[in-house]
């Protein structure tokens, strides 16, 4: 392997593991908060690159005008997704089969949403160009472009607002109130009922972003959220599953062995690689990298 | 063991109601010969197999197995590949796909037992793309890659194709009853309850001295036998297979079936299965339109009928019979209780 091979790991390894990032640490966030895996994620992803296809393409707008669409699209979806799927069956939450039916439940929401997207839109693949053209030659001939640098960007600007907005303001110490101990929470006058919707909302908007940044590196179709959603299964449970900065150095280790995979045996390796890694990972440590199997989460 | 103590919930009534269907259900070929829906009723069966066999690791042994559809897949792969390169009778190379998909699926069952929850599901679903990458990506001719199987003879090659369409109804029908009541005995026999118990309370289960590693290893090997065959008779009966029979929009379809059928019942995959193979084929024209509406089907039965079609029934019988019952001064409650189904699967708690 030449330098210029490591070079361009590295640089793919800091675009795919910042984006990663942002839709896996929405996962991470709602497992901490409410406890369920939400499977919807991945069609948050696919509606975010489909809002940037129809902002940037069709309406030929500003990709500012696309992110904060996509960020108002996702977080209504989201919350409407945590009313319809999650809501309903908080009164069971004690149950021991609560991951299991909430898994189910979002995953039948995510099967709706894709579906309406096919249905609607048909199952071609739509190229979602940026206006932000050029790059910047890192090293021998591997070319950074400024867009994929303008992705990771925001996308790190983004987790370490999520890290701000749940350390100082209120809402932020209220999900963290929730994770912690609910009961507490709520006889602290944490009004429980608003702030799942809005933690689900916050996430999905999250994913939503990712969408659209990950319609600019690939493409949209309504299929575009499957793959996004298994690498951040992988991400969470390789960060162990509620650990944010867990998950953070989770996602650029899994862009990490992506892009080495892609480089040393082809990319269509990379994720059954993944894949190979993830079941290790479960079999020696099942509670993932920072994953504690107690209550100490997020 | 004697039948009674086997099935105690069947009557002589019940007995000679399920003989009677199973009769007029193996009787329609004969009368009805439109190939197409011929075709749609055997695909359905082999599903429902499948279903069976899912529904016996997920629902009554409680453990979220996600990669079903791979040792289905590698059942029939399996099997296939016996047809092709090896002088084996068609039906013993069926009997073979089964016994490899039960070898592979027990190889599965260890590295589960560490996890729990949502963690086995991962573990087992990342083994299923797993297998689904490496046959899509085989490039040696064994599989066939993406482009599918090569093409199989099948277990009726000799027959003519109208005769071994029927002869593979009858087939598939058969492993349908043998394995629906086979898994009806095993749940109440010592085998069963002992699966049951482990799902339900790992920590006092074994604290009685039931091995939960046993028991879970034995819940693999029934359930990957029986999908196995499914996959092997789903590629003879297809002459062929592809990666595409695996993968997550033929895992959502049939964890929707389970699900509105009834997870861990011993007539919810039939009646999910059936419901569902109407639906399909209704909308066969519309995919986006049929995965739409089986998405909202699956969300609202998880979320307003627990325990599916088969607890709804169970539940509504019991009513009419409370409700009958207390005309009669008594209140007693009635045996159809007995049936009603586990939940949905449940995780080792921690």
């Amino acid at each position: 392997m030449s330098a210029t091979d490591v070079v361009g790991i590295l640089v793919t390894t800091f675009i795919l593991g910042s984006i990663y990032g942002l839709v896996a640490i929405g996962m991470t966030l709602i497992y901490g908060a409410l406890r369920i895996l939400d499977m919807s994620q991945g069609s948050m992803v696919m509606i975010g690159s489909f809002v940037g296809w129809g902002i940037l393409v069709v309406a030929g707008w500003n990709p500012i005008v696309a992110i904060g669409l996509a960020f108002v699209a996702t977080f209504l979806l989201g919350t409407f997704t945590q009313l319809v799927s999650v809501q309903p069956l908080m009164k069971r939450r004690h149950e021991i089969d609560f991951e299991m039916i909430t898994f189910i439940t979002t995953f039948a929401v995510a099967i709706v949403f894709t579906n309406l997207a096919l249905e609607i839109l048909g199952p071609q693949q739509r190229n979602v160009t940026f206006v932000i053209a050029g790059g910047i030659n890192v090293y021998n001939g591997v070319n950074l472009p400024y867009q994929s640098l303008a992705m990771a960007l925001v996308s790190i600007v983004l987790m370490a607002g999520l890290g701000v907005f749940l350390a100082r303001t209120r809402w932020g110490m209220a999900i963290r109130a929730v994770a912690q101990d609910l009961d507490a929470a709520r006889l602290m006058g944490v009004p429980v009922g608003k702030l799942y919707p809005l933690t689900m909302g916050l996430a999905s908007a999250l994913a939503g972003i990712a969408g659209v940044f990950l319609g600019g590196l690939y493409f949209a179709s309504p299929q575009a959220g499957d793959q996004p959603l298994l690498i951040a299964l992988i991400v969470v449970i390789f960060g162990g599953l509620g650990s944010l900065p867990g998950t953070v150095y989770a996602a650029y280790a899994i862009g990490f062995i992506q892009a080495t995979a892609e480089v040393l045996v082809g990319t269509t390796w990379a994720l059954p690689i993944l894949y190979a890694v993830i079941l290790l990972v479960l079999i020696v440590r099942p509670q993932g990298l920072m994953g504690k199997p107690s209550e100490a989460r997020l | 063991m004697t039948a009674r103590r086997l099935f105690p919930l069947m009557t002589p009534a019940r007995w000679a109601g399920i003989a009677a269907g199973v009769v007029l259900v193996a009787a329609f070929p004969l009368v009805y010969r439109d190939q197409y829906v011929l075709t749609v009723i055997v695909t359905g069966l082999v599903l429902l197999v499948l279903n069976i066999s899912w529904n016996f690791v997920l629902g009554v042994a409680g453990v979220w197995n996600f990669g079903q559809l791979a040792i289905y897949a590698l059942g029939g792969y399996g099997a296939g590949i016996l047809m092709l390169h090896t002088l084996l009778p068609p039906w013993l190379a069926v009997l073979g796909g089964g016994v490899i998909a039960a070898l592979i699926s027990v190889l599965l069952a260890f590295p589960t037992l560490r996890l729990y929850g949502i963690y086995t599901s991962l573990l087992t679903f990342a083994f299923a793309e797993i297998v689904q990458y490496v046959i899509l990506n085989d490039g040696s001719g064994l599989t066939g890659g993406s482009y599918g199987f090569p093409t199989v003879p099948g277990l009726y090659s000799s027959l003519s194709p109208d005769a071994s369409m029927r002869a593979y109804y009858w087939t598939v029908l058969g492993v349908v009853v043998v394995s629906t009541a086979g898994l009806a005995a095993v749940g109440h026999s010592h085998l069963g309850i002992a699966v049951r118990a482990v799902r339900d309370a790992p920590a006092y289960t074994a604290a009685r001295g039931v091995n939960p590693l046993r028991y879970r290893v034995i819940a693999f090997a029934i359930s990957g036998f029986l999908a196995g065959i499914a996959g092997a008779l789903y590629i003879s009966f297809n002459q062929s297979i592809s990666p595409s029979a695996m993968g997550l929009t033929p895992m959502s379809i049939d964890v929707t079936m389970l699900v509105i059928g009834g997870l861990g019942t011993v007539f919810g995959p039939l009646i999910g299965t059936a419901l569902l193979t109407i639906v399909q084929t209704a909308l066969v024209d519309h995919p986006g339109i049929e995965l739409t509406i089986l998405g909202t089907f699956l969300l609202i039965v998880v979320v307003f009928v627990p325990g599916g079609l088969v607890g709804l029934i169970t539940r509504t019988r019991n009513r009419v019979a409370a409700w009958a019952a207390e005309g009669e001064g008594t209140r007693e409650k009635t045996a159809g209780a007995a049936e009603a189904p586990a939940p949905v699967p449940r995780g080792d708690p921690r």
